[in-house]
């Protein structure tokens, strides 16, 4: 146990020293997605079948990512914005190693903290305390790296008290404070957050605000949303997405225009 | 998958959701983990009566209830396993769809609460075999190494038709139906003498499946030595035979769900 303890401190230490060697803290290359998407009813084993008889695919093809190229720098927070659809969230999952791209190569430099949604894996029959371990080991923290950032999560979600009742006795409000503050308060080098800010009552999202501003310059971010205040107000730089191609890159003032145009 | 199997990044994963399994199991019931041991020790009353006391199937058997005993907790065992390991990735579908980690631990946490509670049936078991005034003997030694076969066809099977069943569901129900005949033809509540006697042959054919092997090795091994088993029957050559269908159950079990665990994101 020790041994393998001080092993993963080392390799954790060393993905470290290469973050930091590294100015650039994603470099994505060329990505290019595309998903089978069934046609009518190809599921199940006798449609397959029947498919592949006659010869019908039973599938089409539909292009999601073709051809998107960026980095992102070390510190940087970087905003995506586009409309529904036009495939931020099929880059984020490729970024966090849940899909597989069709071409093109994704170059992580440090550890990646994904939160595609709040409070994946979360259960409503376990305690808090339960949900925040199982959540951090889904997310690839050990349980002694989670007692020491636990206090933190508690403390930032303001839900002392309750961490050893049930989750499903929490309001859903509480319940979106827990998996929120797990989401920024897990120390990994670059945190990925898709549509998850409006969390929380008008006290707690302040709290969030004023966090996020903290985070300027010594946090990696990319955050995905359809709220332009956001963008200006958080991001150093931001992309827009149409058709699974980069329209707009630049400035968040420049991006949020060119994202309004887009009704235009 | 060798090198992250031990990562401690995947242990504590593979930990954190067997806890959580486990101790969701039983939530709610007011026996909690009894319900473990109970379970088969009721499934193991029923066929008692039914083929020891009404049909008197065991006459000829030494110890005959710890023989029964012995073919319900090892069935139980593997039934529980392959269906939870079957149905594992379509279940957590959830989790994969929004994380990233290695596949295989969720097919594994499914299976380990199974083998938890095949532990500490073996200890009822023994127990029983005990009271039974069954003597212990060096054979018993064998009892992990046995399991561990069985375990590993459950694990092939799992991760064989699991990855399957991420897209063709029907895999589940089929293998239902398929449990559902080969209790019949794996020697569970009849003893392997009486197909014997009809057919030679017949009765060697049913030890090659491995989970028959297995059970009449672990009754010859704890409880009597005058269990038929695969090596009394055919030779011991072809218990090696049978070993080695659950290597390659397993071994293609692994491959088939490496190639495929990368598209599971997009097709569960």
């Amino acid at each position: 146990m020790k041994w393998s303890e001080k092993y993963l401190r080392r390799m954790r230490e060393k993905a470290h020293e290469e973050a930091e060697a590294n100015e650039n803290a994603i470099e994505v290359k060329d990505l290019y997605k595309s998903f089978k998407l069934p046609t009518e009813r190809a599921w199940g084993l006798k449609q397959a079948i029947f498919n592949r008889l006659k010869g019908i695919k039973g599938f089409t093809r539909q292009e999601v990512l073709r051809g998107i190229t960026f980095d992102v720098k070390r510190g940087e927070f970087l905003g995506i914005v586009g409309r529904n659809g036009s495939g931020k969230s099929t880059l984020l999952k490729v970024l966090s190693e849940i899909y597989v791209p069709d071409k093109g190569s994704v170059k992580i430099n440090g550890t990646l903290v994904p939160f595609i949604e709040l409070g994946v894996g979360f259960n409503p029959e376990l305690t808090g305390r339960e949900n925040v371990y199982l959540n951090g080991a889904l997310l690839g923290f050990s349980n002694k790296e989670m007692d020491g950032m636990f206090d933190d999560i508690v403390k930032f979600a303001e839900l002392e008290p309750f961490m050893d009742q049930k989750l499903k006795n929490y309001s859903s409000g509480m319940q979106v404070r827990l998996a929120f503050s797990i989401a920024i308060r897990a120390r990994g080098d670059i945190l990925i957050l898709d549509e998850v800010l409006a969390v929380g009552d008008a006290a707690f999202q302040e709290k969030c605000n004023d966090y996020f501003k903290s985070l300027h310059g010594n946090q990696t971010v990319i955050l995905v949303t359809h709220d332009m205040g956001n963008v200006e107000r958080f991001c150093d730089r931001a992309i827009l997405i149409e058709n699974g191609k980069i329209a707009c890159e630049g400035k968040p003032s420049k991006v949020t225009k060119a994202y309004q145009k887009l009704w235009d | 998958m060798g090198k992250t199997l031990f990562s401690k990044k995947n242990r504590v994963l593979l930990a954190e959701l067997t806890k959580t399994d486990f101790k969701l199991r039983y939530q709610g019931s007011v026996l909690g983990y009894m319900w473990a041991v109970l379970k088969p020790l009721l499934m193991f009353a029923i066929l008692y009566v039914v083929f020891a006391k009404v049909l008197r199937f065991g006459d000829s058997i030494p110890h005959y209830p710890v023989y029964l005993l012995v073919g319900t907790v090892l069935w139980n065992f593997f039934n529980e396993c392959a269906q939870q390991g079957i149905h594992a990735i379509e279940q957590r579908g959830d989790l994969i769809r929004k994380l990233s980690f290695p596949k295989y631990i969720v097919v594994v946490s499914a299976t380990s609460t199974a083998v938890i509670n095949v532990l500490i049936n073996l200890c009822v078991v023994i127990v029983f075999a005990l009271i039974n005034g069954v003597t212990p003997s060096l054979t018993w030694l064998l009892v992990l190494p046995l399991l561990a076969e069985l375990y590993f066809l459950a694990l092939g099977i799992s991760l064989l038709l699991g990855a399957m069943n991420v897209k063709f569901r029907d895999i589940g129900s089929i293998w239902e139906v398929l449990m559902q005949a080969m209790f019949y033809a794996v020697p569970i509540i009849y003893p392997v003498s009486m197909v014997a006697d009809n057919s030679v042959m017949a009765a060697k054919i049913m030890l090659l499946n491995p989970v028959a092997q297995v059970i009449q090795d672990m009754r010859y091994s704890l409880i009597t030595h005058e269990a038929v088993t695969l090596t009394s029957l055919s030779g011991v050559v072809w218990e090696f035979v049978s070993i080695g269908i659950v290597a390659v159950v397993l071994v293609v079990g692994i491959l088939y769900f490496r190639k495929k665990a990368k598209y599971f994101a997009e097709e569960v």
